[in-house]
């Protein structure tokens, strides 16, 4: 097999070679290793929290940035550098205006470079090892998520499997304040192999990775990941508006998500089930490194209260696996 | 609450090198609390080096295994993780020195499941009431670090590794000599020794991934049995461990009166192996390179480079091993669940007969109940 034929070209239809997606087609041609994947936007306040531990955990990490006015890449090179990971950070730059989640992606073609299936695969495309994880610019991994991953990273050297993971949505109030969401189960897929077998295509509300069929299949535990919510931001800037979240399983949780945040905002915590409050104490020097490395950690399980033992008459239950939309 | 800033608010309130610091702040944990994990293949003085960190004042959780003729001076391994390592180790069908590149993700179900890091956490919680400091050795431990790391992380502890190198060749003649032959070897012994080798391959190809990165020593088996004070110096100062650079001169007497050379009873050379050329130039490569770890400031990029191909290759040989003998694996599938199920009722038949009368009565009823269910099913 010629190099060029280990790669699958994927065209767009507005005619940007220079946007072409040139995509690995054997997973075992690559070399082993984890390289986590964000697409990101206006994430310079959370990279600070997001990467150092991604660095710690996996062998790559590839930053594409979309239109970010706020300095993103920057603060991304800044963050590795001081890791001392600059080595193994890929900063990129996607210009394209991406369709938002609903009915404005539903409506956009898959080969076009508005799409999010195409804006991924291009995003995907930059993985040289032979896994890939796909990775929010709003998810800090726990201490004990750092362990699970630097594991599985040479784990999955002699095997082709798909690793879904819990997350837990942690809204921040202040650098001292944040409250956890022990109501919410997100589980999403997030470790795939690269190779023709894994390309993304497009579903209703946004992308969707193929897998093959038979494939095995890993759920890591809870307390591995935090997806961070700050009150003092739009959380919801990137879909459509409420009437996107629609009522189907997979947007469900966007209303729970939706309801707790502007309770939040509006000083209503304690009118909200399921959400706990945490308060870092001095000795840490934000509440979300106390949330990441201590609170979690040893924090009884399950973290997420099961549904049968939760009181009666409480707001809508988001659950379910796959298609998890940050 | 905060008051919502408008967009353009937060888009000014961008990162500073503060900020930067903040997110770097080294993570906090109860830094008094330390173990110590001694990993590596089994045979190779796992032992003798959790017996000298013992001495040196290190707690090893007890009760500890009882030493035999296999190991006269002791294991110095705590009974519960043994027995905690074997259970995982069944669940996931993976033997202890198992030659598979793909058991390492079979062991690493057992790592991720809540049930067991909850179990681990504990169980190791209450050991730091005896000593800060402990030692957890277990050749089988390898398999298991992830989960001893997540365990450690739960209970505010850090966590260093000493990782034990011996000879491969030295390691198959020792386990030959102390556990023998399979029963029933038509090979005369070959089949042991080419499956030892790939264990032990595979194990120590692993185990130094497992632990890159991490705090972690290296140390050869010889060295510490020529001449301990060198090297549990150089072991005590690259894992930061305080009883071991400040021991006294009673501990060092301990230790001088626990060492014994003439442990080094089993010489075994490559000549004396009739194993594949593939398998030993390999397994030596990798010997070598593991070498260079136990050397100060010996622990490189370059080094992990070449294990990183190593391993690679390790995994190529293994596979077309397996091709090439795929009508065995398939032919001894049907042996495999006849013989574990066998074993499994002599397991059983074993638990009713020492079982109390009430005890007794529950197991008959669960019998019972067992054989309704297949019938309802249909299955007879």
């Amino acid at each position: 097999m010629t190099v060029e034929e280990s790669f699958r070209r994927l065209q767009n239809r507005e005619g940007r070679a220079d946007f072409e997606v040139r995509w690995p087609t054997d997973f075992g041609a690559l070399e082993p290793g984890l390289t986590s994947v964000l697409r990101v936007k206006n994430e310079a306040r959370s990279l600070p929290w997001v990467l150092p531990p991604l660095f710690r955990a996996v062998q790559h990490v590839v930053v594409v940035d979309n239109q970010s006015d706020d300095g993103t890449p920057e603060v991304a090179r800044a963050v590795a550098d001081q890791a001392g990971a600059s080595e193994r950070l890929t900063v990129t730059e996607y210009p394209f205006d991406v369709s938002r989640c609903g009915a404005e992606h539903l409506g956009t073609p898959e080969d076009s470079v508005h799409n999010l299936a195409y804006f991924y695969n291009w995003s995907f495309a930059h993985v040289q090892t032979a896994y890939s994880m796909k990775w929010d610019g709003d998810m800090v991994l726990t201490a004990e998520g750092v362990e699970t991953y630097a594991d599985l990273a040479w784990q999955l050297e002699n095997v082709e499997a798909v690793v879904a993971m819990p997350r837990h949505p942690l809204f921040v109030e202040s650098d001292r304040v944040a409250y956890l969401d022990v109501y919410m189960i997100n589980v999403e897929e997030y470790v795939f192999p690269m190779g023709d077998d894994y390309r993304f295509v497009k579903a209703y509300e946004w992308e969707l990775r193929m897998v093959p069929q038979g494939i095995r299949r890993r759920r890591l535990p809870q307390g591995l990941c935090v997806e961070l919510k700050y009150l003092d931001s739009n959380e919801f800037d990137h879909w459509a508006g409420i009437d996107a979240f629609g009522a189907t399983a997979r947007t469900m949780r966007k209303l729970r998500e939706w309801e707790v945040f502007h309770a939040l905002r509006d000083g209503r915590h304690d009118e909200i089930d399921g959400v706990v409050r945490i308060e870092a104490p001095p000795e840490f020097d934000h509440v979300i490194t106390y949330v990441t490395q201590k609170w979690l950690p040893r924090q009884q399980r399950p973290i997420t209260v099961p549904v049968d033992q939760r009181p009666a008459q409480k707001p809508p239950v988001a659950s379910g696996s796959g298609g998890g939309r940050a | 609450m905060l008051e919502r800033p408008p967009d353009e608010a937060v888009r000014e309130d961008a990162l500073t090198e503060g900020d930067l610091s903040v997110a770097a702040t080294p993570e906090p944990a109860d830094t008094a609390r330390q173990i110590v994990f001694v990993a590596g293949s089994g045979r190779s003085g796992t032992s003798l080096m959790s017996g000298i960190l013992k001495n040196m004042g290190l707690h090893v959780p007890e009760p500890e295994v009882a030493p035999d003729k296999t190991n006269p001076k002791g294991f110095g391994e705590p009974k519960w993780v043994v027995g905690f390592h074997e259970m995982l180790l069944k669940r996931v069908h993976v033997n202890p020195a198992d030659a598979r590149p793909g058991a390492w993700f079979d062991a690493g179900r057992a790592c991720i499941q809540e049930a067991n890091r909850s179990r681990l956490a504990e169980w190791l919680d209450p050991q730091f009431e005896t000593a800060e400091s402990l030692v957890i050795k277990d050749p089988r431990i390898s398999w298991f670090l992830g989960l001893w790391r997540v365990a450690a992380v739960r209970v505010g502890a850090s966590t260093a590794t000493i990782v034990m190198l011996r000879p491969p060749a030295e390691v198959v003649g020792s386990g030959n000599a102390y556990y023998g032959e399979r029963p029933g070897d038509p090979s005369g012994g070959r089949l042991e020794d080419i499956n030892r080798l790939a264990g032990w391959t595979n194990i120590m190809l692993f185990t130094e991934r497992a632990t890159r990165g991490s705090s972690r020593s290296f140390v050869r088996y010889h060295d510490l049995l020529n001449d301990w004070t060198s090297t549990v110096v150089r072991v005590g100062e690259e894992l930061g461990l305080a009883d071991v650079t400040n021991a006294g001169t009673g501990q060092m007497q301990e230790v001088h009166r626990f060492v014994d050379p003439e442990l080094h009873r089993v010489r075994t050379t490559w000549d004396e192996l009739s194993v594949p050329t593939a398998l030993r130039d390999l397994a030596e490569a990798t010997w070598q390179q593991l070498d260079l770890l136990a050397e100060p400031g010996g622990d490189t990029p370059e080094v992990h480079a070449k294990l990183d191909v190593l391993r690679r290759e390790y995994g190529a040989l293994y596979a077309e091993a397996e091709a090439l003998a795929w009508s065995s694996v398939e032919a001894a599938g049907p042996a495999y669940v006849e013989a574990t199920s066998r074993a499994a009722a002599a397991e059983a038949e074993a638990a009713y007969a020492d079982a109390s009368g009430p005890r007794k009565a529950y197991l008959r009823s669960r019998r019972v109940a067992g054989r309704a269910k297949r019938r309802l099913r249909g299955g007879g």
